[in-house]
């Protein structure tokens, strides 16, 4: 898939990507599996191209799991089940970890730009739309700064930034501002909610612990149970007020109501 | 606190120095000690300010010895790094011939190789080299299996090939383990050059010292133990101060301070 992002209207229909009955065992130790786990059980996930979808879930249930092995990064010495389709066609989707896995070798331009150079972009090409996403990204003036002269927050924002670059169709979010003060967080998701990022016909999938996250910004959300983790809701977020889906999403979360 | 901290960094080993050499000098003086056994302090200083003008061939050449035996020996160092890195086999097969090599020292080996590369620079550089390139090796080795997997991750996540891991990631990671292991390497490659001057040679500091020695010239000797130390600490630093400009990404090694990273 070629992607030219201001003429390509979204193909409604097709799904960007696609899991069906995906399970993820960890085997465990010795030979009687000791600590054997069932990660993630049965999980059906379609994305539609320009969808944003949010996978919240309590810590632990295998969300972050689910992402990597959409990312093509199956944790070692698991055993995955199940059919899936969009990312496992090798290149497609572009990750972003938890922690920002920026290079502390590279300033920021060249660590922009690691995406595009393994998706073998032009370099005269990527160099133009790195500068113009440092402007968009509130980045501009620190093309040249080390990853360790930058603050957490704006170190997020350049690893979404080199995620973001190659053009991927699908984005896969892993918390990307989960290490953040709550401040900084809300700043973070405001800002992030006004980049559209998935009206540019891409898919975004994004994995949080944030109900509120979650609703700011995805079209989407889908939750994950305790583990092992099962979808146990899928639900349209509504575009006038949130609170009816606040409240399905939180009792979700929390069958047993002991938060509450 | 920082004066107190200044004063037992510099004073008190300048000052325990001053003492040791004055009490060399009271001894020897007191003792009666021939001056081809044991020369008194004041005799070396007055020795090197003779000597000087005459020793300038021998450092350069042993200068020389040591500085390209370095060059080489990081350049094969890292080069092995990078082939153990990147080829599972070449780990398994070359990787404990190396380490085995290490358990002969160098220096046994400088008469061989007289008698292969003959009496000139070759045979030293070639001794410098071998001396210096496995402490590189096993920086840089070390440094590209312990690469952050946080970083591994990010490329794969990207759609980054063994290929891209290898440049993006593993090559760079290893930089400042391979120039740690070459500061270490520095410290040793005068003293190897010297010791294979010792057995052949036209120039050098070792053929002076040989030189020294057979005409009882203990003095002389000195000058050249005082020079090997100066020109040791002189290529340390220069080494380090290389290091530092390869890599500058790296933060000062301070420890940190509060309120130094921006927000």
């Amino acid at each position: 898939m070629t992607t030219s992002p201001s003429t390509e209207a979204p193909t409604a229909a097709a799904p960007a990507l696609e899991v069906a009955g995906l399970t993820v065992t960890f085997p465990g130790t010795g030979r009687r599996a000791v600590g054997a786990v069932v990660a993630l059980q049965e999980v059906d996930l379609e994305v539609a191209v320009g969808e944003f979808v949010a996978v919240v879930g309590p810590s632990g249930c295998g969300k972050s799991t689910l992402l990597r092995v959409l990312a093509g990064l199956t944790p070692p010495g698991a055993t995955v089940t199940g059919r899936s389709t969009g990312t496992a066609c090798g290149r497609s989707a572009a990750w972003m970890p938890q922690r920002d896995g920026l290079l502390p070798w590279r300033r920021a331009l060249p660590n922009a730009l690691v995406g595009a150079r393994i998706a073998g972009m032009d370099r005269a090409v990527a160099d133009a739309r790195a500068r113009a996403l440092f402007d968009e990204f509130g980045l501009a003036g620190f093309e040249r700064a080390w990853p360790h002269e930058l603050s957490g927050g704006m170190r997020q924002r350049l690893a979404l930034l080199r995620t973001c670059l190659p053009g991927r169709p699908i984005l896969l979010l892993d918390e990307p501002f989960g290490a953040l003060d709550a401040i900084t967080r809300r700043r973070m998701n405001a800002w992030l909610a006004g980049l559209d990022l998935a009206g540019r016909g891409r898919a975004v999938v994004l994995v949080t612990h944030d109900v509120d996250e979650a609703l700011l910004l995805a079209d989407r959300v889908v939750v994950l149970s305790d583990r092992p983790g099962r979808v146990v809701l899928d639900l349209r977020v509504p575009r006038d007020g949130t609170a009816g889906a606040r409240r399905a999403l939180l009792e979700a979360l929390d069958p047993a109501g002991e938060a509450r | 606190m920082l004066v107190r901290h200044r004063w037992r960094r510099v004073v008190a080993p300048a000052a325990a120095g001053l003492v040791l050499l004055v009490g060399w000098e009271v001894g020897v003086r007191l003792s009666d000690l021939p001056a081809f056994v044991l020369p008194p302090p004041s005799q070396v200083a007055r020795t090197a300010v003779e000597v000087a003008p005459l020793l300038g061939t021998d450092v350069a050449t042993t200068l020389t010895e040591a500085g390209l035996g370095l060059v080489v020996g990081a350049v094969v160092g890292l080069l092995l790094a990078v082939l153990i890195a990147a080829f599972p086999w070449v780990s398994d097969t070359l990787y404990p011939l190396v380490t085995l090599t290490q358990t002969v020292p160098t220096v046994v080996l400088a008469p061989l190789l007289i008698l292969w590369a003959g009496f000139g620079l070759l045979p030293k550089i070639v001794l410098v080299a071998l001396t210096a390139f496995f402490p590189v090796l096993v920086a840089a080795v070390t440094a590209m299996a312990t690469v952050d997997a946080e970083h591994s991750e990010m490329v794969a996540g990207l759609g980054g090939t063994r290929r891209h891991q290898f440049w993006l990631v593993q090559l760079p990671a290893s930089v400042p383990g391979a120039l740690g292991g070459l500061r270490v390497a520095a410290t040793y490659a005068i003293g190897a050059a010297v010791v294979a001057e010792y057995l052949a040679g036209q120039s050098g500091l070792g053929v002076f010292v040989q030189r020294s020695r057979k005409g009882y010239e203990v003095d002389q000797i000195l000058v050249a133990v005082a020079l090997v130390a100066v020109l040791t600490g002189l290529l340390f630093l220069l080494v380090d101060g290389l290091a530092r400009l390869a890599t500058p990404w790296q933060r000062p090694s301070l420890p940190s301070r509060p309120g130094r990273t921006p927000l």
